[in-house]
């Protein structure tokens, strides 16, 4: 026997740590929430019946807001699930419990696991589980799912999911709002859904449920018999919540506890959210991974190269055509082991840190206003400074975004947004060859250039103001990570790049050196020398510049091909800037416009990669010739 | 929908508050109209209610001893508290029916605060003038945007609700509501009705 579940809970709730429970620690867990945009599966035997269990993204309710609720909406109500497990927090039941009558509305089957138990009787907080069940119908499971106790029980009951004849319980609207109910049901046809549970969601306005009427006018006509409602969604809602509300009550028992005069939480909360403080230290922090990683990214890259270095030249390949090509691709998997590799992950344990502490929701909260500028939520700090690693994963990242526009927007702001390829260029030519403080200055630029690009993308894309802190974040408690689910994540994170940007770094190299042996790069030096004089560098930089496009790590190899390794000589101080900021800034790679089409489609894509080439091209000419004129 | 115990509860519930009402002797046959279970459910709460001493039957009439009348009393109080609440939603005969099936789950530290709501409601001032640390009651939410309220009522902040400023950010407050912490906008903030 096979049964398929999902597990739906808000943010935050332990759905992952259950899953860990369940079938063993293959799976992300995070303290910030709604870190699961995608569902995650995993399937374990239990009595010979194979259970597939759906990690679904944490919601607080199903109303069609946000990309997280959209893909558990679908999970539940689309792919014909045998049932759902619903999360429960007892510290804040009724929460959990608008989210469970929901799910039972649409009449699937459910089982309720109770966390977080000790943390609420802590509070002094006791729930009577079994009233519980009783009153809505389904088992009710307290579980923990670190110590495992509850989790048998749990299965137990799963097992049994689809047997129970219990009548569980519905939530009643008042008879306007059910006759209009009832109204609306006689018109849905063509799915599996329950009739009643369809025409609710169409009276709450949800669009996807349209598509189950005969004929949408009943909508309009369902309403005229609610002239006391007319916001009747909100009355929905408030129903639902009041009835939550009420049911919590009645099975909760508070007996008041002696509060920790001020708890760690408080005490570091006080400073992190201060008005002052917050901003700075979150600024402050931000700034510190960046440099720790130069830092120790730096040495780990050093210490890689020498011997990648080493490997490369013991193995030397011979000449020819498929020798050079093999030498290229192998040059540009090594680029990738010692370069970007070491990179990329001592940033993502670092961020997958601040993340797992609790810290991040905070960072979050206070960078709100800076990213506000930009129309966007705090949020979306997250994707951006993924990017930082990669702008692959960064790419994927924008999903946690609410609207499409918001995800491609941030998109657009990876232009400006250097990924370890871009700084390894920074660092090992500008900084090699210029020093530290051009280094440094190519750094500012590019922070003057993503300002102006997202000033300018803004009023292209028409990107609307909300209401501050529209995303309502929430700030979970203090959590002590698990070194392993730190590890765990980080890879996770990191799988795009190694599974897709990898295999891309040795077909570019391998193209670029086909290109080469068939003269197009020579021949393109002419065909753009226009481009290199309004840079006012020599025109076979034309080279490092498009080729880079196929393999960032090799534009400081293809540069010394085509100049000789005393760049110093050959350029100037200033030269090497603009040839930093013009290789740095625009979608930096193939491999990420790939990625860009898999997200938002070919033409706004290419159109971003396209349009984010030419401004870097405009900016740094424009700099150079600013700064050359005095 | 409640199991058998709880239904001869309500029942009995139904039963006292009825008379509670009317305050005088009832035909047993109106009590079985109202009450829209099966009769024989009746009959079982009316025997149960005799045996409680808390009503005394008399061939078809039947009304309330001085314990009883006490228990009405609190029945009816929180019958009416409730229809109170449930009129921001509802008309009256809507709000009578609606109450009739939640009351039995209410406790009375709700209807303590679900009482003061019906009270105040139009009272309320806007979260950005709570005092810091200050913990009231939520009377109402005023937000245009019906899946941004969704949200908000799904998360906790909903009328009826305890809500206490914890920190103040640049960019609004930390709340604690329904024991969690919450970032709220300013502007949010602003439409959020709580008592003074």
């Amino acid at each position: 026997m096979k049964l398929k579940i999902l597990l739906v809970g808000q943010p935050n709730v332990g759905k992952s740590s259950l899953l860990n429970a369940l079938v063993g620690p293959k799976v992300i867990v995070s303290n910030y929430p709604g870190t699961t945009v995608e569902i995650t599966k995993a399937k374990n035997v239990f009595d010979r019946t194979k259970i597939e269990f759906e990690d679904t993204p944490g919601i607080y309710s199903i109303s069609d807001r946000s990309a997280e609720e959209k893909v558990t909406e679908r999970a539940l109500f689309e792919e014909n699930p045998d049932g759902a497990m619903i999360i429960a927090d007892s510290v804040s039941l009724e929460r959990s419990l608008y989210l469970a009558f929901q799910v039972l509305e649409a009449e699937i089957p459910v089982v309720i696991a109770l966390n977080f138990v000790e943390s609420a009787e802590k509070r002094g907080i006791t729930i009577d589980h079994k009233k519980l069940g009783k009153i809505l119908g389904v088992p009710v499971i307290p579980i923990n799912p670190l110590t495992k106790s509850g989790i048998n029980e749990l299965v137990g009951a799963l097992l049994k999911i689809k047997k129970t004849k219990e009548e569980v319980f519905t939530v009643r609207y008042d008879d306007d709002i059910e006759k209009a109910i009832k109204k609306i049901s006689f018109q849905v046809t063509k799915t599996r859904l329950p009739r009643r549970f369809v025409a609710l969601r169409v009276l709450e306005e949800d669009a996807d449920f349209y598509k189950y009427l005969k004929d949408e006018e009943i909508i309009e006509e369902a309403k005229k018999g609610l002239v006391d409602h007319p916001r009747v969604s909100e009355d929905i809602s408030i129903t639902r919540s009041g009835t939550a509300a009420f049911i919590a009550e009645k099975i909760t028992r508070i007996t008041s506890v002696a509060e920790k005069s001020k708890s760690l939480e408080e005490r570091v909360d006080r400073v992190l959210l201060h008005r002052v403080w917050g901003p700075f230290l979150t600024i402050l922090t931000f700034v510190a991974i960046i440099g720790a990683l130069l830092f120790l990214g730096s040495w780990v890259q050093d210490t890689l190269m020498g011997f990648t270095g080493s490997f490369l030249s013991a193995i030397h390949i011979g000449g020819g055509f498929i020798g050079t090509a093999l030498e290229a691709g192998l040059t540009g998997l090594m680029a990738g082991v010692s370069i970007a590799l070491p990179y990329v992950f001592l940033f993502y344990i670092l961020f997958t840190l601040v993340e797992d502490t609790g810290l991040l929701s905070r960072f979050v909260v206070n960078l709100e206003r800076f990213l506000r500028g930009l129309n966007l939520p705090g949020k979306a700090i997250i994707p951006l400074a993924l990017g930082l690693g990669c702008t692959v994963p960064g790419v994927r990242a924008t999903r946690i975004l609410a609207s499409g526009k918001e995800r491609f927007y941030t998109a657009s702001l990876f232009t400006a947004v250097p990924c370890s390829s871009r700084i390894a260029i920074i660092r090992g030519i500008v900084g090699y060859f210029g020093g530290k403080l051009l280094a440094a200055s190519v750094l500012v630029s590019l922070i003057v250039a993503f300002l102006i690009f997202g000033y300018l993308m803004k009023k292209v894309m028409r990107m609307e103001k909300k209401p501050v802190l529209y995303e309502l974040p929430e700030l979970p408690p203090y959590r002590i990570p698990s070194i392993k689910n730190i590890i765990t994540k980080s890879w996770i994170r990191m799988k795009t790049f190694v599974y897709i940007v990898m295999p891309f770094l040795i077909i570019g190299g391998i193209f670029y050196t086909a290109l080469d042996t068939l003269g197009v790069t020579k021949a393109v030096v002419g065909l753009f020398s226009p481009i290199m004089w309004w840079l006012g560098l020599p025109a076979v930089a034309i080279i490092p510049w498009l080729f880079g496009y196929l393999q960032k790590d090799l534009s400081a190899a293809m540069l010394f091909t085509v100049l000789g390794t005393e760049i110093a000589v050959v350029l100037s101080p200033l030269q090497v800037y603009t040839f930093g900021v013009a290789t740095t800034i625009g979608i930096p790679c193939i491999i990420a416009t790939g990625m860009l089409l898999k997200e938002f489609g070919s033409k706004r894509a290419l159109a971003l990669t396209l349009v984010s080439a030419v401004y870097g091209l405009l900016f740094a000419g424009l700099v150079w010739r600013t700064i050359s004129v005095f | 929908m409640p199991k058998e115990p709880d239904i001869l509860k309500i029942v009995k519930e139904d039963i006292l508050r009825i008379l509670g009402e009317t305050k005088k002797e009832v035909l047993l046959d109106s009590i079985k109209a109202e009450i829209k279970v099966s009769p024989s459910f009746v009959s079982q709460a009316i025997k149960g209610l005799e045996e409680e001493n808390q009503i005394l039957v008399r061939k078809n009439f039947i009304r309330l001893t001085k314990d009883g009348q006490n228990k009405a009393k609190d029945i009816v109080k929180k019958h009416l508290v409730l229809e109170n609440y449930f009129k921001r939603t509802k008309n009256e005969e809507e709000a009578h029916k609606m109450t009739d099936i939640l009351e039995h789950y209410v406790s009375e530290e709700v209807i303590k605060n679900i009482k003061k709501l019906s009270t105040f409601k139009q009272r309320g001032v806007p979260l950005t003038e709570l005092e810091l640390y200050k913990e009231n009651l939520i009377t109402d939410i005023l937000i245009p945007n019906s899946k941004l309220f969704e949200r908000m009522v799904s998360m906790g902040i909903h009328p009826g609700e305890k809500i206490r400023i914890m920190y103040k950010t640049p960019d609004g407050f930390v709340v604690n509501v329904s024991r969690k912490k919450i970032a709220l906008g300013k502007d949010i903030a602003k439409k959020i009705k709580v008592l003074e």
